[in-house]
């Protein structure tokens, strides 16, 4: 199974993406207001996948599950939702996109959603995933460059909590052996995706022989 | 002279009447910059971990729900949402700081009305039997001493086919990644813990009690002997973190 954190990325990019747009909107806000509760259901064919839009309020929530009811099922190609979504005379019929339930939902929503500057595109990216070591650089690279800037920013406090933690003063050649350490880290990230990026390839090559 | 029972902090071992005593102590300590630190350890990507945990918690409109080990409330926040008003959501805590910063938390972020704040051990939860239709802890379980006991008050207080969620730090499927993860939060954890929170003993025993938590297999194992049916768990980010499931039969 590919990580859940790729797809929870994907809802996570959806939903931000979609609130963003909403916030400088409050028109929309309002229509959306009008809809609460309401649940699309999204089937996807290609790539094969369930997202649900939960109307909440003035704001969107995006899930992979629901247990709940849905007022609204759509059935059809990732490319023809795409179409609906951004399409000003797109219609199901024509995508070959299957409707159950409330259609009326479905014709407010997409002309509300069709209104929205929304980056479609975006949250796409995210469900071919990053790799686990991936992840980690992120969070290691975040931290690194922290680092930096607190050090860069306040050197006063980043010097005292060097000698604190090492309990003598100053602590130089241990602070720059901790420097070392940290920069060693980042390349040992490195070299592990490469490294996971090599492997990838080779399994690639190996599934089109 | 009588033999004294220990456990681990971490890599020491404490008196078993101790373990609960220091755990409150780093958690009072990272309480106010706990979320900082979340975000900045993890580069972000708990949440994508905690959202995961929402989508399989199957949660819907009208449930009731006990966030334990809650702490400053990003689970509780989202249940707050999903239960909505005819629902209610338990964010329970066994640290007084932790639980009066979630609270404040869920009023900036404007949750209010269904949910509540208790006081609370997770081995000896104080609500009835057959309570929560689900109960999740999320980065807890590692820090509570007795691991079955608090599985077993899990699994009464929810009703029959219920769902217990456990949110984990646990092993990384590959020694390379392995190594990478030794190296970063055994080094760079606690020293950006004392920089930030000032507080470097407090992320050197998170870093610790993650190597001590039982593995994926383990803790499953350990879920079916305390009476749950259905166990799985789901790897994330390689093995990192984990999430297991179990149902009340
Ligand atoms: C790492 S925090 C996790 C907070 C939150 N669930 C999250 O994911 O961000 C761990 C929490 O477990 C709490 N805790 C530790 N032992 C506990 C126990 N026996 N019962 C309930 N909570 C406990 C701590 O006070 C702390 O707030």
């Amino acid at each position: 199974m590919t990580d859940p954190t790729f797809r929870a990325g994907f809802d996570a990019t959806l939903e931000t993406a979609i609130n963003s747009a909403l916030r400088y909107d409050p028109g929309t806000r309002a229509r959306l207001d009008k809809l609460a509760g309401k649940v699309l259901a999204v089937a996807l064919s290609a790539p094969k996948m369930n997202l649900f839009l939960v109307i909440e309020d003035e704001r969107i929530e995006v899930h992979s599950r629901w247990g709940g009811e849905v007022t609204t099922e759509l059935q059809g190609s990732a490319i023809a939702f795409l179409q609906l979504l951004k399409n000003r005379d797109a219609t199901p019929a024509k995508l070959g996109v299957t409707v159950r339930g409330s259609s009326a939902f479905l014709a407010e929503l997409q002309s509300i959603l069709r209104d929205l500057d929304i980056d479609w595109e975006e949250p796409l990216s995210k469900l071919v995933g990053d790799s686990p070591a991936h992840q980690i650089g992120l969070g290691v690279r975040a931290a690194a460059g922290w680092l930096k800037d607190a050090l860069g920013k306040a050197p006063g406090a980043a010097a005292e909590a060097v000698s604190e933690e090492w309990q003598v003063t100053p602590p130089q050649a241990q602070f720059e052996a901790f420097a070392e350490d940290v920069s060693e880290l980042v390349q040992g990230v490195d070299r592990l995706e490469a490294r996971i990026a090599h492997l990838r390839q080779r399994l690639n090559q190996r599934g089109t022989d | 002279m009588t033999e004294r029972k220990t456990t681990h902090f971490g890599y020491q071992q404490v008196p078993v009447e101790e373990k609960a005593g220091r755990v409150a102590d780093v958690f009072h300590s990272v309480a106010a910059r706990y979320d900082v630190m979340n975000d900045l350890m993890s580069g972000g990507i708990h949440r994508l971990w905690k959202r995961f945990t929402i989508e399989l918690s199957a949660a819907r409109p009208g449930q009731t729900i006990l966030d334990i080990a809650g702490g400053t409330g990003d689970l509780t926040a989202r249940f707050s949402r999903i239960v909505g008003p005819a629902g209610k959501v338990v964010l329970a805590d066994i640290n007084a700081s932790m639980l009066k910063v979630g609270r404040d938390r869920l009023l900036d972020r404007g949750i209010a009305g269904n949910v509540e704040t208790v006081q609370a051990d997770a081995q000896y939860l104080p609500f009835p039997d057959n309570t929560f239709d689900c109960i999740t802890i999320a980065f807890g379980l590692r820090n509570v001493t007795d691991k079955d006991l608090a599985l077993r008050s899990m699994l009464r207080v929810l009703k029959p086919g219920g769902r217990l969620l456990v949110l984990e730090f646990s092993k990384p499927e590959s020694k390379l990644l392995e190594k990478v993860y030794d190296q970063y939060s055994f080094r760079l954890l606690p020293f950006m813990g004392k920089l930030v929170a000032n507080d470097a003993e407090s992320y050197r025993y998170l870093a610790e009690s993650i190597r001590m938590h039982p593995d994926q297999q383990t803790l499953k194992d350990m879920m079916g002997e305390a009476g749950f049916v259905d166990c799985e768990f789901h790897n994330m980010t390689g093995g990192i973190v984990a999430l297991h499931k179990g149902i009340k039969p």
